[in-house]
């Protein structure tokens, strides 16, 4: 076997496995929800179907879907935002401010909320962020004439959960990512005179960005998609979002075509801001 | 770790009490599920009236513990599968250039951006078109699937960071590409592997939509149980079987952190 | 190897047994899944009970499509047996086998949302209303009008169901209209966006209405009387449910046989004991239920049992209005109409 040869293989072997994987379970059912989200309806129960375009049609015209669709799209944006603010430096201060023992039993803190269920979570913070809740009361207990801390059932609520439910993810990825830096090479900086001010936005920044941006993706893809924190969480103000919407379609009524037709639009928006926003995240990535 | 000791001390300190801060947030609504577990009232009504009798509920309730462990089981293998095929696909990912790639790539977006309830339906109507049916193996299936991204991303941006650079200069002093593999490549990857299989492990133990559809009547996962109690009454057994859950596994890990070093060696 | 290992193991560990089992497909929690029901009806047939849940009807549906000779009873609202019929889900029910059934009141019983082309498909079960309660402690008297939700004195203070087809129908029976077919569409629109600023959360299940309640949240609220009954029994709330002199949306639910069902004698006898006073009367006193189609199961509740004393009073029958079956395309119009209206409560 020659160099060319053995690189087919290793590639193969590595990538197969997973690619029949996912396309058994991942592309072959989707193409079948994408092929209904082309149907009048469902081909269930003698339905006769007929192909047609009205559902993107309505999804791209009704002001309904434009509304619901940017809704959507900023509470993704604003929880990502507070997910990069409140996680890289906590990844920072992980992967380079903590040593030892210490840095395990933090790692692992980190990630064990994520093993609890997200129903029972956002039902605890209906608790603790209901006015004359649990921790509305301690509040008042130490400090007695604080105004009530009343936020749940408004969109503040959503975002508090939804940052809860995903900031690990972004602390993992960055940390990840963090401690990968070789030493030497801030060390070199250091010796070389940089001000760490320099070091960070020269070095660590730029070498940490994958982590970064696998975290963002990690975060704002999911959460533009999610029903349950925005309906538990956000009351009234939470259940008109692109996900609650689908949702209903699936459940509510048997409107598996519109359903699809609206995941796939949100699909297609994720693919387009990753596609618009990957040349510009390459030169970053370069000019670093 | 000789740098940290050069960082301003101010500086150092106070992002040691910031991570103090998060974790504080990360830990305050499972201080409350905690707390409302030990609290009489069906309704989770305040004053708090503390009480054991959830957990002696919990002791009897057999469907509840019963889909506790059948979820761990699936979280397990789901784990292993998951983390093993996404590694080896992450790994040729960012170490060569193959047709295919980008479609790889994006066949890693559906599973993390279309509600997972669609998946679920997806999966249950294609199962049964083709034959796969309901049971272990197809909520198996399912949970690798959805698993698999966080792997890929996670492991690949672990990758990315380290550069092909250590590998080179493995080969560069005569070391075969398996050698290098071993010692150069496993040991670069191990703390995003875990990173990626403790993703894979949550994703599965929290997975409501896909064992709901796929698994066989009779059989169910927490996850479901926890759900659909959303119908009949979402008591506190189901604070106190999560309490237990996150007590078993803080220890659980604490004590394999002992022998293994999570955070990586450097 | 460890792998395999695993995988093989646990696949062994989480597959069913198959000797006599019976399989019920049901909402969580809706009497069928009553621990001493179940142990009762296993010890009296030898067969061994396993529920499944849905939480929609559509999702019923999906699970009856795609899983043949799985299901033997399921529980099917009335307004939907027709179509499981038409999607060929469902076998004709021998009610010779069902030795309760001459009791069933024949207006339930014999309605032809059951009986398609001469053949029985769902055997009349339980039946309740849906319209609203309200906290005994914040109003001091029984409101009277479903106006009371539009009400500016309990702005804030409303649940609400979040639902396309209930909002629709009250908001329809609110306008003075037919509920299962409004001529004015577009006063509905108002009607339900006039609620803007009136509801303080949406509520989805039974439990989360008691645990807002409890928390006293909502001063009135949008509920179903079985429901109410329960709320009061089993959790104590100081809660009374209303039939509103306007009218109130009525519903009734039946049991039927899934095609190609597995064990379809012992559906048979499962549903016959369902509809028996014997169980019936348990279900209610210790739980609280909808009310029984069984006439002879509801005269041997206690007197001031909600399913007797007002679901008993034929003036409050006459209020009703019952649920029709929907098509597809009226149903999508109500979801779409409910969804632009959230999304302007959003605003």
């Amino acid at each position: 076997m020659n160099a060319d040869q053995r690189r087919r293989v290793a590639v193969l072997g590595l990538t197969a496995p997973a690619y029949l994987w996912l396309v058994l379970t991942i592309f072959l059912p989707l193409s079948a929800m994408l092929y209904f989200s082309f149907l009048t309806e469902a081909p269930f129960g003698g339905r006769q179907p007929v192909a047609t375009l009205a559902h993107y049609r309505s999804i791209l015209t009704k002001d309904l879907y434009l509304d619901l669709t940017w809704r959507s799209l900023r509470m993704g944006m604003d929880v990502t935002i507070a997910c990069i603010l409140l996680g890289y430096p906590a990844a920072l201060a992980l992967a380079r401010h903590v040593k030892g023992r210490w840095r395990e039993a933090m790692f692992l803190l980190i990630v064990l909320p994520f093993w609890s269920n997200a129903l029972v979570r956002t039902f605890s913070w209906t608790m603790t962020l209901r006015g004359d809740g649990l921790v509305d009361r301690a509040i008042h207990w130490v400090v007695p004439g604080m105004p009530s801390l009343d936020i749940l059932f408004s969109y503040p609520a959503v975002v508090v959960g939804l940052v809860h439910a995903y900031l690990p993810y972004m602390i993992l990825t960055c940390y990840v990512s963090l401690q990968a830096i070789d030493e030497s090479l801030i060390e070199a900086a250091r010796v070389l005179g940089a001000p760490g001010r320099t070091v960070f936005r020269r070095i660590v920044l730029p070498l940490s960005l994958p982590g970064l941006l696998a975290g963002t993706v990690l975060i704002f893809v999911p959460v533009i998609g999610s029903f349950m924190e925005p309906r538990i969480l956000g009351g009234v103000a939470g259940s008109a979002m692109l996900g609650t919407v689908i949702e209903e379609q699936f459940t509510r009524i048997f409107n598996w075509p519109f359903g699809a037709a609206l995941s796939f639009t949100l699909l297609a928006i994720v693919l387009l801001i990753l596609g618009l926003a990957a040349p510009f995240l390459r030169r970053t990535l370069r000019t670093a | 770790m000789k740098a940290s000791t050069k960082v301003p001390g101010l500086l150092s300190l106070s992002l040691r009490l910031y991570l103090g801060l998060v974790l504080f947030f990360l830990y305050l609504p499972i201080a409350v599920m905690m707390i409302m577990a030990f609290n009489r009232s069906s309704l989770y009504l305040l004053p708090i009236e503390f009480d054991t009798v959830w957990f002696e509920a919990l002791a009897d309730n057999w469907r509840l513990i019963d889909a506790g462990v059948n979820s761990v089981a699936l979280a397990i293998v789901n784990t292993v599968v998951a983390t093993a095929l996404g590694t080896a696909a992450a790994l040729a990912m960012a170490r060569y250039r193959f047709r295919g790639r980008t479609l790889l790539q994006l066949l890693l977006f559906p599973p993390i951006t279309i509600p997972w309830l669609i998946i679920g339906t997806s999966m249950l109507v294609m199962f049964f078109w083709i034959g796969i049916g309901r049971g272990f193996h197809a909520m198996l299936l399912g949970h690798v699937a959805l698993s698999l991204p966080y792997v890929i991303v996670v492991v690949g941006a672990r990758l990315k960071s380290f550069g092909t650079g250590l590998e080179e200069a493995a080969a560069t002093l005569g070391a075969t590409p398996w050698q290098a593999f071993r010692r150069v490549s496993v040991p670069v990857m191990a703390p995003g592997v875990v990173a990626a299989a403790l993703f894979a492990f949550a994703v599965s133990f929290d997975q409501f939509v896909i064992s709901y559809f796929l698994a066989p009547p009779g059989v169910s996962t927490l996850p479901v149980e926890i759900y659909s109690s959303i119908r009949k009454g979402f008591t506190p057994e189901i604070n106190a079987i999560s309490t237990i859950i996150i007590l078993v596994s803080m220890a659980l890990m604490l004590a394999i952190s002992r022998f293994y070093r999570f955070g990586g060696e450097r | 190897m460890v792998v395999v290992v695993v995988v093989v193991g646990a696949y062994f560990y989480l597959q069913p047994g198959k000797p006599t089992e019976l399989h019920i497909l049901n909402w969580q929690g809706y009497g069928t899944d009553e621990a001493w029901a179940v142990q009762i009806f296993e010890e009296k047939s030898g067969v061994k009970v396993i529920h499944d849940n849905f939480n929609s009807e559509q999702e019923m549906l999906t699970k009856l499509r795609t899983s043949p000779g799985v299901y033997d009873v399921v529980l099917i609202n009335s307004a939907f047996t027709e179509q499981a019929v038409a999607e060929g889900v469902l076998q004709p029910i021998d009610s010779t086998k069902i030795a309760n059934f001459a009791d069933l009141s024949a207006e339930l019983r014999d309605s032809t949302r059951f009986n398609i082309d001469g053949k029985l498909y769902g055997v009349a079960w339980v039946w309740g209303v849906t319209s609203f309660a309200y906290n005994t402690e914040a109003l001091t008297a029984a409101p009277a009008s479903i106006q009371v939700l539009w009400d500016p004195a309990y702005v804030g203070r409303i649940g609400w169901r979040d639902d396309a087809v209930e909002s629709v129908q009250l908001a329809a029976i609110a306008t003075g209209q037919d509920m299962n077919n409004p001529a004015d569409i577009e006063a509905v629109r108002q009607k339900l966006h006039a609620l803007k600023g009136q509801i303080k959360t949406f509520w989805s299940s039974e439990d989360e209405w008691n645990k807002f309640m409890g928390a006293k949240d909502f001063d009135v609220a949008t509920y179903w009387s079985g429901s109410a009954a329960r709320s009061k029994k089993a959790f104590s709330l100081p809660v009374d449910f209303v039939v509103p002199e306007e009218g109130a949306i009525g519903w009734f639910d039946g049991l039927s046989i899934a095609k190609d069902a597995p064990n379809a004698e012992a559906a048979h006898q499962f549903i016959d004991f369902m509809v028996s006073p014997e169980f019936y009367v348990r279900w209610d006193t210790d739980v609280g239920a909808p009310a029984s189609s069984n006439g002879k199961a509801n005269a041997q509740l206690p007197e001031d049992a909600m399913n007797r004393a007002v679901l008993g009073d034929p003036a409050v029958v006459a209020r009703l209005q019952w649920m029709a079956p929907m098509s597809d395309e009226q149903r999508a119009q109500y979801q779409e109409l409910w969804d632009e209206t959230k999304a302007y409560f959003a605003q």
